[in-house]
């Protein structure tokens, strides 16, 4: 069964289509970036002075950006961290022969299909720092009466597992899949070779999860440095003190809140470059640990 | 990233507009020539604009028609009408938080109202000193004043008189605050005694209301400014009692804008420093009878006035505008000045009704004695000097530099830095600012 296209000029023409599309929104804005990055922008008439690197070398040397940039790693770790070890533990569960799992593994997907602004005004809305439930609670229980619009870290600690809950769903069905591909044979033996129930799951079940982990790490890295924009702009606004000024935040806040075209299209180029050396090392490094079994 | 959005955000644009043109009936000649409005009213305010405004201004010139649209925030709005500018197709009126006046006044987009109205077709005269000096720029007047605001003193009586307080006695100074403030925590009747929105706002206030300069060369008045003056000693000395505040538990920071007045309703904190024009959404929203009173002053201090905020209406320019155009739009500024409708928005809202006609109308109608927190707001810009000081500030790149001196703001309140060493940083980033603003804007 082979199939061949009559002429040389069909495939091309069948791709025109994407590639129109990926040029007119892709290539064109990301050139139109690079160029922009080297300019000082008038906001109204778009008249640009050319200033070179000028804009690298503010952000590099701005207290503010590398501030930002040391706020995105670390909650970019947490977010990474907490997502992937929460669903794990989650799935493991919901793989487990219950009554009733089906209606579990429905329900877990939910976060994912909120918008990240209405699952920002949950969030919000849970610690809302006078009147916030989960603040009632903490009150109650701790004495202490935490204002995440006053304390970063309290604040960076919220944001960090809502922007991870919301992301539960799309993990846990991934975990899923993975779990019900882990032949039982492999499980039965060891059992039968006397392992107890938290060794099959290390030795035996999370390597060869390890394809779907590794998976979801590169997915919850990405998301975690570009798709939190609308949790960060509904829960914090970057607040308080900079304490979530995530960089995909202060990207937004130079360029849609303050017309500094300029500096924000430099922004996105250290931006793309940071998380493409990002991925490059996760590929070596932990893509060699994989086990495609 | 950024281009693909805007791209994104223009596509979408192109589409509506796609959309309404074909709304339009074909041969609907005697379709009502249509202005367009860009607005950021949320709220309360959004009906009171996109209903009676617009529907007014329809039955009193039928020719004429508005077309309001709601573009977001403040910040969202002057961007959205930024790249609507560049496209070559903004709306004929923008509303312009006083934050963007520098920037919109740098433009070159613009059309100063006095263009616009026919001399005398307007009273000027007859709009209030404070509120037509701030957008009086070199003696021109270069924005409809529309929704001015300042900042006044929210407090909830049922726990001053919990607490034992006088509940028609609001502190008058900083010194009050903290007195009362003590009273109120310890007697439990609150569980902090004040919190503010819009902090940077505040400091720009407290400068204001003490004849303080925050910038240089008259506040930026008479030349574009070059410095802020933020982190002179006075505003240490206002952000250091704030912080004091923060230290013993009698202020609640609940965030920037409008997010604390939901700790004020909730009773949990006994007084609020916010815009007047939450008034009557506050009125509506609160379970307990609400007062108020001017900011608090601080102790030993010159005394200056509280500054205008709020926004006006900016006629954008495009590709030029046609005879008739200008005409509606000079039509429609005439209509939101008369006094009914000056005096309506005012009500609905509790921004200022910005004429003298408009005052002696809601006097007549005994307004103010059946609503004394909407006399408040006035009272207290009818205090004072005018003065560059009490004018307010102008600032380029003023958007971002709010955003940092809420940011130096913050981390004072929560321990990160003294409050000397946050506005000095902050002063440092923002003099960059205005370099940057000053540079591009030759």
């Amino acid at each position: 069964m082979e199939g061949r296209f009559p002429g040389r000029a069909l495939p091309y023409a069948l791709l025109l289509p994407s590639i129109a599309v990926i040029a007119v929104f892709l290539f064109v804005p990301a050139i139109e970036a690079l160029r922009l990055s080297l300019f000082e922008v008038a906001p109204f008439t778009g008249r640009g002075t050319f200033v070179g690197l000028a804009n690298f070398r503010e952000l590099v040397g701005s207290g503010i950006y590398r501030h930002s940039l040391s706020v995105t790693l670390l909650f970019a770790v947490g977010v990474v961290a907490l997502g992937l070890a929460g669903s794990l533990a989650v799935a493991v569960l919901a793989s487990l022969r219950l009554p009733g799992v089906g209606v579990y593994r429905t329900v877990l997907l939910w976060p994912y299909a909120l918008s990240p602004a209405v699952a920002g005004t949950i969030w919000a809305l849970l610690f809302d720092p006078s009147t916030g439930p989960m603040t009632v609670l903490l009150r109650a229980v701790t004495g202490l009466s935490p204002n995440w619009m006053m304390d970063g870290t309290y604040a960076l600690g919220v944001t960090v597992v809502a922007a991870a809950w919301k992301m539960l769903g799309f993990n846990i069905v991934f975990f899923l899949a993975g779990l019900q591909a882990v032949p039982q044979e492999l499980q039965e033996a060891a059992r039968v070779d006397g392992a107890g129930g938290v060794r099959v799951f290390w030795r035996i079940t999370f390597p060869i999860l390890s394809p779907v982990t590794f998976f979801l790490f590169v997915m919850n890295s990405l998301y975690a440095f570009f798709e939190v924009f609308g949790l960060i702009d509904v829960m914090t606004q970057g607040g308080p003190g900079g304490a979530t000024d995530i960089l995909v935040y202060r990207l937004y806040q130079d360029a849609f809140i303050s017309a500094r075209w300029g500096i924000a299209s430099a922004q996105s180029i250290l931006l793309f470059a940071m998380v493409g050396v990002l991925m490059l090392i996760q590929f070596r490094l932990a893509g060699r640990r994989v086990v495609y079994a | 990233m950024t281009r693909i959005l805007t791209r994104v955000g223009v596509v979408l644009l192109l589409v509506a507009v796609v959309g309404l043109l074909a709304a339009i009936p074909p041969g609907a000649a005697q379709a009502p020539l249509k202005i367009t409005l860009w607005h950021a009213m949320g709220g309360a305010r959004y009906d009171a604009i996109t209903k009676d405004i617009a529907a007014g201004f329809s039955k009193a010139y039928p020719a004429y028609a508005l077309e309001p649209l709601y573009t977001g925030s403040y910040g969202e709005t002057v961007t959205k009408a930024i790249a609507a500018v560049r496209a070559g197709s903004p709306p004929h009126i923008v509303q312009v938080f006083e934050v963007g006046t520098q920037t919109l006044l740098d433009s070159g987009a613009i059309i100063p109202v006095t263009e616009v109205v026919k001399p005398g077709d307007i009273d000027f005269d007859d709009y209030i000193g404070p509120i037509l000096n701030y957008y009086q720029v070199g003696g021109r007047l270069a924005s409809m004043p529309f929704n001015s605001s300042t900042a006044i003193l929210y407090y909830n009586k049922d726990v001053f008189q919990k607490a034992g307080l006088d509940p028609s006695k609001p502190p008058a100074t900083y010194k009050d605050v903290e007195q009362m403030g003590r009273k109120i925590v310890a007697s439990g009747a609150a569980r902090a005694a004040i919190t503010f929105g819009w902090p940077s706002w505040m400091l720009e206030q407290a400068h204001a209301m003490h004849d303080r300069p925050y910038a240089d060369r008259g506040n930026g008045r008479q030349a574009r400014a070059t410095r802020v003056l933020f982190n002179e000693p006075f505003g240490v000395e206002v952000l250091s009692r704030w912080k004091r505040w923060a230290d013993g538990k009698l202020l609640a920071y609940g965030g920037r804008e409008y997010a604390p007045n939901k700790a004020f309703l909730s009773g949990e904190v006994a007084m609020l420093m916010q815009s007047t024009s939450q008034v009557t959404t506050i009125e509506k929203a609160a379970k307990f009878p609400v007062g108020s009173g001017f900011l608090p002053r601080i102790e030993g201090q010159s005394a200056g006035r509280s500054v205008i905020g709020g926004a006006s209406l900016w006629v954008l320019r495009g590709k030029g505008r046609s005879p008739q155009e200008l005409d509606a739009i000079a039509k429609f500024f005439k209509f939101i000045a008369l006094p009914a409708e000056t005096a309506k928005w005012h009500m609905d809202t509790g921004y200022f009704p910005a004429t003298k006609t408009a005052v002696a109308l809601l006097r007549k109608q005994e307004w103010f004695v059946k609503h004394p927190n909407h006399e408040t707001a006035f009272k207290q810009i009818q205090e004072g000097p005018d003065t560059p000081n009490t004018r307010g500030v102008l600032l380029g790149n003023f958007v971002q530099i709010r955003n940092i001196t809420d940011t130096a703001i913050e981390k004072a309140l929560s321990g990160r830095l003294s409050p000397k060493e946050a506005l000095d940083e902050a002063a440092r980033e923002a003099n960059k600012l205005l370099d940057e603003y000053n540079r591009i804007n030759k």
